[in-house]
């Protein structure tokens, strides 16, 4: 329930060995007041350093943590009024589930009974009612994993830390978890950060994404601004399932409009794009990466639209998913609901505008997206 | 007779009892995926196949030969394992060529089989690797390709893409069906994510308390589910559940009353709603705005009065959590650019379900078919 | 929290120091030893500073130890054969013993399993001088006293137990499914033995052999009583330089030397393994 500002926050570690490691790398953040914030990458990234800098485990090797304005680098993790779930759960295991969750509360002197009334309602959130009374040790582990988070978002805090904490979660309660946390935080204008290397998750709950590789914010937006206009080939090719289809390819401006020569794995043509729309600041021969994301693409055979041959097809209830072979490429489509095709068949796959996604060759930089020509 | 029959399969450990009376049939080329809950017994279930374990009481035939009490070498069954389980001290070569150098196949013959597979996985560059230096994608392939490389009978794959990341697993569904065509064998698979039991089961057989609680094609079951156990197995929103009541050709669920489409005897019921049979559209007034929504022609629809209380996008679909006037929770999802418009907080709007699109059980969970006799 | 003052790492510094010195001293002290003359031992004050002299090693190597009341004959080159005779031969019966017991063990369920790996455990637990009474006795019957058969014999006492638990534990690490893995892939439960699990199980053998060839080095109680000095170890053969005039501390000084020799030697070439294998143990791999 505060403004958290991380301005240009680095974290070396030194190791006993060797050159000491560049962890995080200059990160910059402004985290507005109930704003809901997941930072995203694959392990080593630097999103759990960062996170341990914000709670005050890990000294800031150099730059400044602010929390609602107050300086916080110096201070003692007690001191910061941060709330912080763990990955490893660490419950006290002597106290009952229900002593874990209201174990601050407690702490503070807040009257038993409004304690109680409290624990129970966010058990009943997070279902974990019949827990209450049983220690940790004799639960499972999604149940104490949800005691976890429970005992974080019962607190009245600055800034919620959530360390991966839907990772144990039962896959039945999965989504309704999810929705139940997110309309709990927004109502109560709860200031989180959370760590996950799961980029559902991440879009899923986060207002904004900070995508994260190597110890450098890679592109921090809106999971629709991280759709829609990567800043980057690798922020391109993490988010997503299926991931976006990206192809190697050669900027064709001889004719009018824009045309695109992609090409397969052995640098030789496989298929052609072309759209009539006039795109400034492409030049004519430059080698790019092409991206398309999977359900942004169409079965059907309007104009423009280019041949492939079905090589994979499967339909999971409320979406199909059909892989088509381009020319020697491998290209994925999503559609929704059930979509017929037969292995082997001959399939037209539409290629709109707002599909396309182009990326330097040499440094992975966004060059254009579709969605900004087309709107 | 079936390539593979397992007939009234018990299994016991201590006092648990894993399997109880477990049936199968599966063809000659056929892929069957074992699909169920943690804890089912569908690892034990594979361990009784291949000859790890035996049985309490019951039989495994494959190819008409009785095998239940064989030793696992004398059985025609390779398995991949959910760890890998590749031999550490041997390279993606030796670990893949081990099977044929344990039926004395010659060393040239084993070089050309080697490759063929490797080829097919498409880890030939790695081969000369011991495990160890190999990524966790290419360690789930050299294993996948020791249990191919024997070119077995019977093909166990106990839940191989378990341990890969989401990328990995997401591509390995796609090519496994044509990696498995290519071998034309008799493949049980196994696992817990049902995205894999429909995109790779010719067959998809639900192993629950003991015993397979339907065995069917993936769209059959998804669709036409025999229970709510199994229909809650199905679908990321799973199935909603709401308590209804039959009477006189209808039923009442969510305030709203439905027709029936065929005869049911009058009581209480349970009803499933898939996530993706709800339309959602929100009341002008909220934010966000009316959503314009083309809900088809002629479809009898029903509209319950909703609280939108939260919007969690999913990759394709995004989930909406929807509370009804009595408290009643439902998860609807709608397309992400549907998504897109709806506001961040809470908003009022109007679920539509349409009465074809609901799943009528017993209040015991048992499937209730219109026009059935009861 | 990973903070740590400078006073920390001055006082961190100094205890290792001072626990380093007090474990090494002795060691030092005795290397001294080896090279000063008896004289030169007992001086008092002692002094670091002296006339080395290799008259020790000479006189353990020729076997001649002259001292004020005459020469005396010492085996010790003898000995030191023994001690590598009856090591090695027990650490390699106690293998061939051990490795496949400690598989079974490991992999296979039987009635009074567990029973009988603790009561070979339990060999262990009685002081050896309760059981050699007896067995001195048995042995005077049974012509085994005074053979490298009988020593063996006996010295499985030491190894045995060693050799099955460490390896056991190896065994029981590796996942079973790798050894399904090879079964299915066609091969007996013998094959998957030899070409799985023992190979797998390697560091485990390796620390194993280290340890129980150590103890069986060092022992000097059976020794001493079951054999005549022709059969003796180093152990007891040290005892010959207790002489009616005297101790002669510097030949006791290198005879340890040259006695910790090969097992330090042994030692430093399988460290690689020793610790690999002790931390491995604990992790499931």
């Amino acid at each position: 329930m505060a403004t958290l500002t991380l301005d240009s926050v680095s974290k070396v570690y030194k190791a006993a060995r060797g050159k000491p490691v560049l962890a995080v790398d200059a990160v910059d953040m402004a985290v507005a007041d109930g704003e809901i914030i997941g930072l995203l990458g694959s392990s080593g990234c630097g999103k759990t350093s960062t996170l341990r800098m914000i709670a005050g485990f890990e000294d800031v090797t150099s730059g400044h943590i602010e929390v609602g304005g107050r300086m916080i680098d110096n201070l003692l993790p007690a001191e910061r009024n941060i709330a912080m779930a763990f990955e490893g759960y660490a419950l006290y295991p002597p106290l009952r589930v229900r002593d874990n969750i209201g174990f601050a509360l407690l702490r503070d002197r807040q009257p038993r009974a409004e304690v109680k009334r409290q624990v129970e309602e966010i058990a009943e959130l997070l279902e974990i009612v019949p827990a209450l009374d049983r220690y940790p040790p004799t639960i499972s582990a999604g149940q104490q994993q949800r005691t976890s988070l429970a005992r974080a978002l019962i607190r009245k805090a600055d800034v919620f830390l959530l360390d991966e904490p839907m990772s144990q979660l039962e896959p039945q309660l999965r989504a309704v978890l999810r929705a139940r946390i997110k309309d709990w935080l927004i109502t109560r204008k709860m200031t989180t950060v959370f760590v996950t290397h799961d980029q559902t998750e991440a879009i899923a709950l986060a207002d904004r994404i900070a995508v994260m590789e190597e110890g450098v914010l890679q592109q921090f937006a809106s999971p629709d601004e991280l759709k829609e206009r990567p800043a980057n080939l690798f922020v391109a090719s993490f988010i997503g399932e299926p991931p976006m289809n990206l192809f190697e390819a050669r900027v064709d401006r001889s004719r009018s409009g824009l045309g695109l020569a992609v090409l397969d794995a052995g640098g030789r043509p496989a298929f052609e794009l072309r759209f009539p729309a006039e795109i400034a600041g492409l030049a004519d021969g430059a080698r790019v990466h092409l991206g398309m994301r999977p359900h942004r693409l169409r079965l059907g055979d309007r104009a423009g639209a280019v041949q492939g041959i079905v090589t994979s097809h499967s339909w999971l209830g409320d979406q199909t998913h059909v892989g088509v072979e381009i020319g020697g490429t491998e290209c994925i489509i999503v559609a929704e609901g059930e979509v017929p095709a037969r292995l082997g068949a001959q399939i037209a796959v539409e290629v709109p505008l707002r599909a396309v996604h182009l990326f330097d060759a040499e440094d992975g930089r966004a060059l254009f997206h579709g969605a900004e020509a087309a709107s | 007779m079936s390539y593979l029959v397992l007939d009234k399969l018990k299994k016991r450990f201590k006092n648990e009892i894993v399997l109880d009376g477990a049936s199968l049939d599966v063809e000659r080329g056929e892929t069957v995926v074992v699909f169920g809950p943690s804890g089912c017994g569908k690892t034990v279930l594979l361990r009784l196949i291949a000859g790890i374990n035996e049985p309490d009481s019951g039989t495994v035939h494959i190819a008409g030969q009785e095998v239940t009490y064989l030793a696992p070498e004398h059985r025609d069954v390779g398995m991949a394992f959910q760890n890998f389980a590749l031999y550490p001290h041997l390279s993606a070569f030796d670990n893949i060529a081990s099977p044929l150098s344990a039926r004395g196949v010659g060393r040239a013959e084993i070089e050309r089989r080697v490759h063929e597979v490797a080829g097919l996985l498409k880890i030939d560059h790695v081969l000369h690797h011991l495990p160890k230096a190999l990524s966790n994608g290419q360690k789930q392939r050299t294993s996948l390709g020791r249990a191919l490389a024997g070119n077995p009978g019977v093909l166990l794959l106990d839940d191989p893409l378990r341990n890969v990341d989401a990328k990995l697993r997401y591509e390995m569904r796609l090519e496994l069906p044509r990696v498995l065509k290519a071998f034309e064998t008799t493949v049980i698979y196994v696992t817990q994510d049902y995205k894999e039991a429909m995109a790779l089961g010719d067959r998809v057989a639900v192993l629950m308390g003991g015993g397979f609680r339907q065995v069917d094609r993936p769209a059959a079951i998804y669709k036409d589910p025999d229970g709510t156990d199994v229909a809650r197995l199905f679908g990321d929103p799973t199935v909603n559940l709401v308590p209804g009541e039959i009477r006189e050709g209808a039923v009442t669920a969510l305030g709203a009353r439905f027709p029936l489409a065929g005869r049911l005897a009058d009581g209480a019921c349970q009803v499933a709603i898939r996530p993706e049979s709800i339309t959602v559209t929100l009341d002008a007034a909220s934010p966000g705005g009316a959503m314009p929504i083309d809900l088809g022609i002629g479809e009898t629809t029903h509209a319950v009065p909703v609280e939108l209380d939260a919007v969690t996008p999913l990759n394709v679909r995004a989930v909406m959590l929807l509370r009804t006037v009595d408290g009643r929770e439902l998860l609807a999802t709608c397309s992400e650019d549907e998504a897109s418009r709806l506001p961040r907080g809470h908003g009022q709007g109007q679920a539509h379900i349409r009465a074809a699109d609901l799943l009528l059980f017993d209040p015991g969970g048992r499937r209730l078919r219109p026009g059935e006799r009861q | 929290m990973e903070r740590q003052t400078t006073t920390g790492r001055v006082v961190r510094v100094m205890l290792l120091t001072l626990v380093g010195l007090f474990f090494l001293f002795p060691i030092f002290w005795v290397l001294l030893m080896s090279f000063q003359t008896n004289q030169d031992i007992l001086r008092i004050p002692p002094s670091i500073f002296f006339e080395p002299t290799l008259g020790n090693y000479k006189a353990l190597i020729s076997g001649r130890l002259e001292s004020t009341a005459g020469v005396l004959e010492i085996r010790f080159m003898n000995n030191l054969m023994n001690s590598v005779i009856l090591a090695v031969s027990s650490v390699a019966l106690s293998l061939l013993l051990g490795i496949p017991a400690a598989y079974a063990f490991a992999r296979f369920k039987f009635r009074l399993g567990e029973d009988i790996a603790f009561t070979l455990l339990s060999f262990r637990f009685a002081p050896p001088l309760l059981v050699l009474l007896p067995l001195a006795i048995y042995f005077q019957q049974m012509g085994l006293i005074d053979t490298y058969i009988g020593l063996i014999w006996v010295y499985q006492l030491i190894t045995l137990p060693l050799i099955l638990w460490i390896v056991r534990g190896y065994f029981e690490d590796i996942s079973e499914d790798i050894e399904h893995a090879y079964r299915l892939d066609g091969n007996g439960w013998f094959k998957t033995f030899l070409h799985i699990a023992i190979p797998l199980a390697k560091p485990g053998i390796a620390a194993a052999t280290l340890l129980s060839f150590i103890f069986a080095w060092n022992n000097f109680v059976f020794a001493l009583i079951l054999a005549s000095a022709d059969k003796q170890p180093v152990t007891v053969g040290a005892l010959a330089f207790v002489t009616a005039s005297g101790i002669q501390y510097g030949q006791i000084a290198a005879s340890i030397v040259l006695s910790v020799t090969p097992t330090l030697l042994l030692a430093l070439y399988a460290q690689r393994y020793l610790v690999e294998g002790l931390s491995l143990g604990a992790v499931k791999g």
